[in-house]
């Protein structure tokens, strides 16, 4: 395996109190690499700190402990111009597309290229043309070229899903990180997302981190899974290596004492 | 709705429940009766006035028909006036309103006491009526369209930065949050992401307020700040009723206008 893309090292992260608790552990040391090429899924029960560290590493949350480097870059201790800068690496997929409904299918994708284009017309609301070509390739990439200049708001939920990926990818990443990114899809939108993702990894060698919350997925599509509980990763294997039990552990209720314990 | 009864541990019976609804309705009809016969008396309401002062009406009517169509090439120039005093007075609010909704907006605004500030001067501008500011300004900068004009900006301010604000608070911050991730600046996600997303409504609610401006801008030639009201004003001191009868018409023409032009435009927008 190549050097990793991103590094976790024992990443901590407690929120602020609020009364009288002494504030929620959402992450306890937890540690991961992604490599470039490589789709690695994120499983856990609600709570278990996934998204939070999603957040950590895209440099939305500052960890309260641990690290977190980007091509060997510390990207926790950055802030303003330099984060913003390390961030570009790191193309991102909520859980709704969040497209600007009102402009058309390219403008959207076109939007994922504003980072590297610092002018006065385009912080007033002028899109970057000269990026066209590279941004109908990103549409072409995921199967939406021919819907490239009708409103985004016209789009299915998993078109729309596809058209928030062909962004992340305008805006030339390294690796792409998905927060549940098919949560709100049916079945078969579900599909046709994972598909284009792990294509994204094996054929364009970006690495790609996606936390979800169907097992069945992370087994089909995952080159490794990680499973997370109580804010650790406690396990961390290809596909035919996770044994059922252990996804079945993540998902048990622990008690409230455990909880606060944790 | 059951639940909710069984959830305070009272059930009412639907037979119940019928007789209570019908009580409560009496009660509302009562108190409407009562609010009104109180406003009727605080206004001296006397409709037999209106019977006996039937002839000085129709007098007044007499003697303003035919209107005075000769006067109306002078009736122009203050027309324009007031429709220009709308559009001047509009135009500025907008370029002042939509940055003070930025700030007065709970979701986009930089600090907690520039939100308070912003929300404050909203409503300060909003609260007080426009021809209050208009008597306010034509004693600053004396009589004439643009103390008018001045005291339509303000107060558009105030009803236009309210709704500009509502408009951004409800806003879908999603692509906010997926464009500050690309790295964009902080003005290119304003750009790029709010603006599209609220110009129709801004547009829409611009061109409301433009309409009633034209009305307001009508009013307030009554207190000196220009306009076809001041003529109107001055036609009625000299008893020249025929002239308020033509000023009438045009103002009539003016509204109408600006109503329908106004509300075709928003059609076409949404």
């Amino acid at each position: 395996m190549s050097t990793p893309l991103i590094e976790v090292a024992d990443l901590a992260m407690r929120f602020p109190a609020r009364g009288r608790d002494d504030g929620h552990l959402a992450l306890n040391g937890a540690t991961m690499t992604l490599a470039p090429g490589e789709l690695v899924v994120v499983l856990g029960a609600n709570g278990c700190g996934k998204s939070t560290m999603l957040r950590c590493i895209a440099g939305m949350l500052r960890p309260t402990g641990g690290e977190v480097r980007v091509e060997g870059q510390a990207i926790s201790g950055l802030s303003g111009r330099t984060l913003t800068e390390a961030r570009m690496a790191l193309g991102m997929i909520f859980q709704s597309a969040h497209l600007v409904k009102r402009r058309s299918v390219v403008a959207n994708v076109l939007a994922g290229t504003l980072g590297r284009h610092r002018s006065l017309g385009i912080a007033l609301g002028k899109l970057p043309h000269q990026e066209t070509p590279h941004a109908m390739a990103c549409l072409d990439e995921v199967g939406l070229a021919h819907f490239a200049p009708q409103r985004a708001g016209t789009l299915s939920g998993g078109q729309a899903q596809r058209v928030s990926v062909a962004r992340a990818l305008a805006q030339r990443p390294r690796a792409l990180l998905a927060d549940e990114p098919v949560a709100s899809l049916d079945p078969d939108a579900a599909e046709e997302l994972m598909t284009l993702l792990r294509r994204v990894a094996h054929q364009d060698g970006l690495g790609v981190l996606c936390v979800l919350h169907q097992p069945e997925l992370a087994r089909r599509f995952a080159d490794r899974i990680l499973g997370m509980q109580a804010g650790r990763i406690i396990f961390n294997h290809e596909p035919r290596h996770v044994r059922d039990n252990e996804v079945s552990a993540l998902y048990v209720k622990r008690d409230a004492s455990q909880r606060l314990a944790a | 709705m059951s639940a909710i009864a069984e959830d305070n541990g009272r059930r009412l019976s639907p037979h119940r429940q019928d007789k209570r609804r019908s009580a409560l309705s009496f009660v509302v009809i009562f108190a409407g009766i009562a609010l009104f016969l109180q406003a009727a008396f605080v206004v001296h309401a006397r409709p037999q006035d209106l019977i006996t002062g039937a002839h000085g009406i129709a007098d007044i009517l007499s003697r303003a028909w035919p209107p005075d169509f000769a006067s109306l090439p002078d009736a122009l120039w203050p027309a324009l006036e007031t429709v220009d005093i709308a559009i001047f007075g509009t135009a500025v609010a907008v370029i002042v309103a939509v940055p003070l909704a930025l700030v007065a907006a709970r979701n986009t605004t930089p600090a907690r006491p520039i939100y308070v500030l912003a929300r404050m001067a909203i409503a300060l501008a909003r609260v007080v009526p426009d021809l209050v500011w208009a008597l306010i300004f034509v004693t600053a900068v004396g009589l004439g369209p643009f103390p008018g004009a001045l005291a339509i900006a303000i107060h558009s301010i105030g009803m236009m930065g309210r709704l500009f604000a509502e408009l951004i608070e409800d806003m879908d911050m999603g692509p906010v949050e997926a464009l500050t991730m690309t790295g964009a600046s902080r003005l290119a996600v304003f750009s790029h992401a709010v603006i599209p997303s609220v110009l129709p409504s801004l547009a829409g609610i611009t061109l409301y307020r433009l309409d009633e401006n034209i009305r307001a801008s009508l009013v307030l030639g009554f207190v000196g700040a220009g306009g076809i009201g001041f003529q109107l004003l001055t036609a009625m001191n000299l008893f020249q009723y025929r002239t308020v009868a033509m000023l009438l018409v045009v103002t009539f023409v003016i509204v109408v206008s600006a109503e329908r032009l106004s509300a075709a435009l928003r059609q076409r927008i949404a």
